[in-house]
């Protein structure tokens, strides 16, 4: 019979398929435990670590061993630093299994008031809607802040202009500049601008899929934009990239370029000159310092939200959010992944907020 | 050169002088060098697609290639634990429910549609369908997923799972397989089966002992090209829920119980995740790149069975 030749014969590929690649895989065959297998090194090639991962587990009995999972969602900004307090946090209790998806904030409030996730990620507050439908199914949480992202603006070394207040910001890339090829045309639209020089205008800044992108729109343009009545968005005619290394390759190539990165990058930046930033307050210069304290206007904070009821009922969660207020979580992961890490003062606020839930 | 090449190998002798002797088909020339051109931009825009991830994702690929298919997701480019193992886990479960699922269902739809089928305007109407249903953008499939297997039938596929996005892929691909199966039916010669008919065969032996065996090759190619389409999408996924930041849990290949779990990961998904990380950590774009080499190689080689599988019942059609 053909047809069951056929069969045999497509069996027969997938199993070797299967074969090949569960043995380039790191199986080991143990599956009644799968949290094991996350730490698992993969045979030859990180042998050296392995030894690393035993002494870890050792390490961990003094905080007593704990079991479970942990599922996060929220924000992709946020993202990044909960993965990594997971990891870090793997070598202390490797038999928890943290999950974390990045959805948005907004979409990762939704689940969390249903209950679906037992933290969640945002990179703004709770809206008052938001915690309502919380409320209305009985979550209570508890709002913890743990970083801070900052957003440089930033132009060439030979630039004359040092400061740049919102207005200018709004003048040189906001909706309405379309087609402005030179510095002082931000002054044509009426706003209250600086004295800006009449030099060409290069823009270089992160397109429309980066986090980065919609926060310098939230932070710098949306409110003037709103008074404007125009759609709060930015010119849509500048060089967009999404690597942030081309953004300020851009910027360093012309003395009179403009552009916008997160402060991560801008710091390990050299040939380009960060422009201190007027939101209403005078001129702040961008630096750790001033993120952290909340001077420098370009920021915002990241904040976890974790639910009260479930921390109390899963050691699993608490113990993933006591390592993420750890200096390990606060301080080490925070910085790992390119974000700004908070004050000390804010650190204490932060632990007292989750250990008073 | 360019005449004879004009001219079949099967032409008899004295036609191809006849042909030969006739002066230059300068329209012919310009067509078949028109013809060319569309070959080699349709070849050259592959090429540099290949040839930019490749050099991008050398260094991870050449590096480290055991670690890279076994390691996980991780915040930072510079792990070396970074990988794809799960991705891959999830892709390979995926394209097995498509397999299982939308092969037999898709299969036996054409069948009917070709064999069984009145020839009404019901049936019309159907095939029309199906034929729109094809061309149905991914992301509305899955919406279909999210609300259908996500939402309505958790207890069944364990929510936003493996088999929620199998399912929902399977069904992405149904159109595609019954269209495919059935053109490779109705090429079957009408000789065939009244050859059939005529030593006292039923239907149904007819269609199992001529028309499958002579559409198989036809079916298979088709079926199998369907599936490295479906298993390359990414939109449905989002949807149906993969995971873009880390899954916990590391299961094996072998693994059943990873198929309702509550959360999976796929190739698309993670491409994705690390094209967007390259933003934030530049490394990122790199092993962006090993994965598509990675999901490429897996396509491959399911295309190289479909090829296989091919000439296997070709050859035995004889």
């Amino acid at each position: 019979m053909r047809l069951r030749k056929l069969l045999v014969l497509i069996i027969g590929l997938m199993t070797t398929f299967v074969l090949v690649a569960a043995a380039c895989g790191n199986d080991d065959d143990g599956d009644t435990t799968p949290s094991t297998a996350g730490q698992t090194d993969s045979g030859g090639d990180t042998g050296s670590d392995s030894g690393g991962g035993s002494s870890s587990d050792s390490g961990g009995d003094s905080m007593g061993s704990v079991s479970g999972s942990v599922t996060i969602s929220g924000s992709s900004t946020v993202e990044p630093i909960s993965v990594r307090v997971a990891e870090l946090f793997e070598s202390v209790q490797p038999d928890v299994q943290v999950t974390v998806d990045g959805p948005g904030t907004g979409d990762g409030f939704k689940l969390f008031c249903e209950g679906e996730t037992d933290i969640s990620d945002a990179s703004r507050q709770i809206k008052d809607s938001e915690a309502e439908v919380c409320a209305a199914n009985g979550i209570e949480f508890v709002e913890l802040r743990v970083g801070i992202d900052g957003i440089a603006v930033m132009t060439g070394e030979g630039n004359s202009v040092e400061c740049v207040t919102f207005n200018d910001i709004y003048g040189l890339v906001g909706p309405e500049s379309t087609g402005f090829g030179s510095w002082s045309d931000a002054g044509t639209l009426g706003l209250a601008t600086s004295n800006l020089p009449d030099v060409d205008l290069d823009i270089y800044g992160p397109g429309e899929e980066s986090g980065t992108f919609d926060s310098f729109i939230e932070i710098v343009l949306e409110d003037i934009a709103d008074e404007r009545g125009q759609d709060a968005t930015t010119r849509p005619d500048y060089n967009a990239n999404a690597d942030d290394n081309v953004i300020i390759q851009g910027i360093q190539s012309s003395d009179t370029s403009f552009g916008w990165v997160g402060f991560a990058f801008a710091a390990h930046a050299s040939g380009v000159k960060l422009l201190d930033v007027d939101g209403g307050g005078g001129c702040v210069s961008a630096n750790a310092d001033t993120i952290a304290s909340g001077e420098y206007p370009v920021s915002r904070s990241l904040y976890i939200y974790v639910n009260k009821a479930k921390a109390a009922a899963s050691p699993a969660v608490t113990a993933y959010v006591d390592y993420y207020m750890s200096d390990d979580g606060l301080g080490t992961a925070v910085s790992d992944v390119g974000y700004v890490n908070l004050t000390d003062d804010a650190k204490g606020a932060t632990r007292a907020n989750w250990a008073g839930r | 050169m360019a005449k004879a090449r004009l001219i079949g190998d099967r032409t008899s002798k004295v036609m191809v002088q006849a042909m030969e002797r006739r002066s230059t088909d300068v329209r012919g020339l310009v067509f078949q060098i028109t013809l060319l051109v569309t070959l080699l931009i349709s070849l050259f825009v592959l090429a540099v697609l290949i040839v930019d991830v490749v050099m991008d994702g050398w260094g991870i690929l050449t590096g480290r290639p055991g670690g890279f298919l076994s390691g996980t997701m991780r915040s930072l480019s510079d792990d070396p634990k970074l990988g794809v193992h799960q991705a891959l886990v999830g892709t390979f479960w995926i394209a097995v429910f498509v397999a299982v699922l939308a092969f037999p269902i898709g299969i036996g739809a054409a069948i009917w549609l070709e064999e069984y089928a009145p020839k009404n305007r019901i049936a019309r109407f159907i095939e029309l369908n199906i034929r729109n249903l094809a061309g149905v953008p991914s992301i509305v499939f899955g919406l279909l997923g999210l609300f259908l297997f996500v939402k309505h039938l958790e207890g069944v596929t364990g929510g936003k799972s493996i088999a929620s996005a199998g399912i929902t892929l399977a069904i992405l691909v149904l159109p595609i397989v019954i269209i495919t199966a059935q053109e490779a039916i109705r090429a079957v010669p009408q000789g065939l089966k009244e050859g059939a008919y005529g030593v006292g065969a039923t239907k149904w032996t007819m269609i199992r002992s001529q028309v499958l065996p002579y559409a198989a090759p036809g079916i298979l190619t088709g079926t199998l090209l369907s599936m490295s389409r479906g298993i390359g999408e990414a939109a449905p996924l989002l949807l149906v829920g993969a995971v873009s930041g880390r899954l916990g849990s590391n299961p094996g290949f072998l693994d059943l119980s990873a198929i309702n779990a509550k959360a999976f990961m796929a190739m698309p998904v993670i491409i994705v995740e690390w094209v967007q990380n390259s933003g934030r950590d530049p490394g990122f774009a790199e092993a962006a790149a090993a994965a598509i080499v990675v999901l490429l190689v897996f396509v491959i080689l399911m295309n190289a069975a479909a090829i296989f599988l091919r000439n296997h019942f070709e050859k035995k059609r004889g």
